[in-house]
């Protein structure tokens, strides 16, 4: 009894992450209908900075979380109005080959500026934790859940109070109406790509402190956003938190009931049974791309 | 300009020669890049049957390449008192079956989705059948699979090898251009450029689509049986290859998506550029790769087919 409840609440601590992991990613999807695959690099890119920042100033890397989203988010707008526009109107295979271009560089610049290997980033409280109940929890794992949960609250009144976040949703859901009422669709598509990837460097940031990481582990953050996205469905914050928990506990289960090799797989038959019985996405943002 | 069958077979027929002769003046340097080159050009024309006629580009062909390889050795090794001259067809026609099996198993559901969600869920099928082969014991997956040396006595394996890719090659690129110019193609194509009005137009579409995504898959597994051969010796890590996985994608992106000779322009090209001209450079490799991605797709999305038939028309 005392073994599931420890895996349900590491599944859930861990899916929190995985959540805000893929809000951005799934934010890209709803609104420029464009599947990143550089999303994983953004979010290392997140945890390295962290790294630095942290070890020069000597601060908590959650402290960091701002100044990495500042930093993350221009460079977002960037990439956006530079590389990703000028494939979003094309076959959506184009733009996902782009980005996956734009990955491998990256991939490749990481391994020369921070070497090919396993990183951390050690907060003060690293080894601290406490229990509740028969049920260990470990600081850093929760302050980082806190910090998820968080940032998706901010995300979500974002698009929900914001006159930015109406005009986001509006693009997401016609585009061309939108355009018809004044609004410039390409500053959108580049203000929504920068919030992305500033959250996905928060997202690594909040990695950071409970994983290991190094600059070959940008493939699987990114096809852990997808997976999450298509479980909950696309471009709420909403639906990346049900698919980020449901791949948590689905993955920390199948770890421990099944064997540590086996969640990819678990993930994988998942993936494919809900995109053949229920492709909007389990809080169906329905959408006509799948099929 | 009106075409002369009979000059065409001529050229294809020297050709052929000529590849075939390969090996004899080449030095083994490039024949070892020759091999890597045929290697990919069936692979790339298999993964175009699918990918670039029916418009389905999948990003898990590598899967396949692991199958087909996985059981010829694991049959073969069962039958390991034969004579070497038979366990090749033994372990081709092994690999062809059970990539025949499981691809027309997956066809039904995996061929319901489009476009990107297609090409993801065929890289989680390769990540499954990696997983899979790697942590189930019977597979050997981690442990590793040998395969008995094939090549006769007297002949230089990389030779014996090349021979054998180019024959997968040719293969492969027999059995394209036959769709290529069947009803069957014809139908191919029709699901690419809008696949629900060819539906509505009496285009059998699911039927196309499952036989097309069959018959690239078979043809990949016959391409990974003889990697598998070449290399000696397999693990999961050496088949089931996310790089596979992407430049099959890259090789019909650089040649031109969709046209029968692409993924052989593309194969040659890039496998020259990767191993010939940077070949010293392996930390760049990555780098290249992807700048290359991002240029063909901002500068020349029909590839090299496509830039010359723009200057064609142009002219």
């Amino acid at each position: 009894m005392d073994l599931i409840a420890q895996t349900l609440a590491d599944g859930l601590v861990l899916g929190g992450i995985y959540a805000l992991a893929a809000v951005g990613f799934s934010l890209i999807f709803g609104v420029l209908h464009v599947i990143n695959l550089s999303h994983g690099i953004l979010v290392l890119l997140g945890a390295y900075l962290a790294l630095i920042l942290s070890d020069a100033l000597h601060i908590d890397p959650l402290l960091c979380i701002p100044p990495v989203m500042v930093a993350l988010f221009c460079i977002g707008y960037v990439y956006q109005r530079l590389l990703i526009q000028r494939a979003v109107d094309r076959a959506s295979v184009n733009s996902m080959l782009l980005t996956f271009g734009v990955a491998l560089m990256l991939q490749n610049v990481m391994i020369w500026l921070f070497s090919p290997d396993m990183k951390n980033i050690t907060p003060s409280y690293a080894f601290n934790s406490f229990k509740i109940g028969p049920v260990n929890f470990d600081a850093v794992r929760v302050s980082a859940l806190i910090a998820s949960l968080i940032l998706l609250s901010v995300l979500a009144a974002f698009l929900r109070y914001s006159s930015m976040g109406r005009v986001i949703r509006a693009t997401a859901q016609q585009t061309m109406a939108a355009r018809l009422c004044g609004v410039n669709v390409r500053h959108v598509y580049a203000l929504t790509f920068a919030v992305s990837a500033a959250f996905a460097g928060a997202a690594g940031i909040v990695i950071g402190i409970i994983l290991p990481f190094s600059p070959n582990d940008e493939g699987t953050w990114t096809l852990n956003a997808f997976v999450v996205v298509v479980l909950g469905g696309v471009g709420s914050p909403a639906g990346a938190l049900i698919g980020g928990l449901l791949l948590g506990l689905v993955s920390t289960l199948t770890a421990q009931y099944i064997g540590p090799a086996f969640p990819n797989v678990t993930m994988f038959l998942l993936l494919v049974l809900l995109l053949l019985v229920r492709p909007q996405g389990l809080l169906g943002n329905a959408f006509s791309a799948s099929r | 300009m009106k075409r002369n069958p009979k000059l065409i077979a001529a050229v294809v027929a020297l050709a052929v020669v000529l590849l075939a002769a390969g090996p004899t003046f080449l030095p083994p340097f490039y024949v070892r890049v020759g091999q890597l080159m045929l290697y990919s050009a069936g692979l790339g024309l298999a993964w175009a049957i699918l990918g670039g006629f029916a418009g389905y580009a999948s990003f898990g062909h590598s899967a396949f390449i692991g199958i087909g390889a996985f059981t010829a050795g694991l049959v073969e090794s069962q039958y390991s008192t034969l004579p070497p001259p038979l366990l090749l067809p033994l372990g081709l026609a092994a690999g062809a079956l059970s990539c025949a099996i499981l691809s027309a198993v997956i066809a039904y559901p995996i061929l319901r989705l489009r476009g990107t969600f297609f090409a993801i869920a065929m890289l989680g099928v390769s990540h499954v059948g990696a997983e899979v082969t790697n942590n189930i014991d019977f597979f050997q997956g981690a442990m590793g699979l040998n395969f008995p040396p094939l090549a006769p006595a007297g002949m230089d394996p990389a030779s014996f090898f090349y021979e054998l890719f180019l024959a997968g090659a040719l293969l492969t690129l027999l059995i394209s251009w036959l769709i290529r110019r069947s009803r069957f193609g014809a139908g191919l194509l029709s699901i690419r450029e809008d696949e629900d009005t060819a539906r509505m137009l009496g285009v059998p579409t699911e039927r196309y689509k499952r036989v097309a995504f069959v018959v690239s898959a078979v043809l990949t597994g016959l391409m990974g049986v003889i990697y598998a051969h070449s290399l000696g010796y397999i693990t999961t890590d050496s088949v089931y290859r996310d790089d596979t996985n992407l430049s099959l994608i890259v090789y019909s992106l650089l040649g031109g998506m969709g046209t029968l000779f692409g993924p052989v322009i593309g194969a040659g090209l890039l496998v020259f550029i990767t191993q010939v001209i940077l070949g010293r450079l392996l930390d760049f490799h990555l780098f290249a790769t992807g700048l290359l991605l991002v240029l063909l797709i901002l500068m020349a999305p029909g590839g090299v087919n496509g830039l010359l038939n723009r200057k064609r028309r142009s002219a």
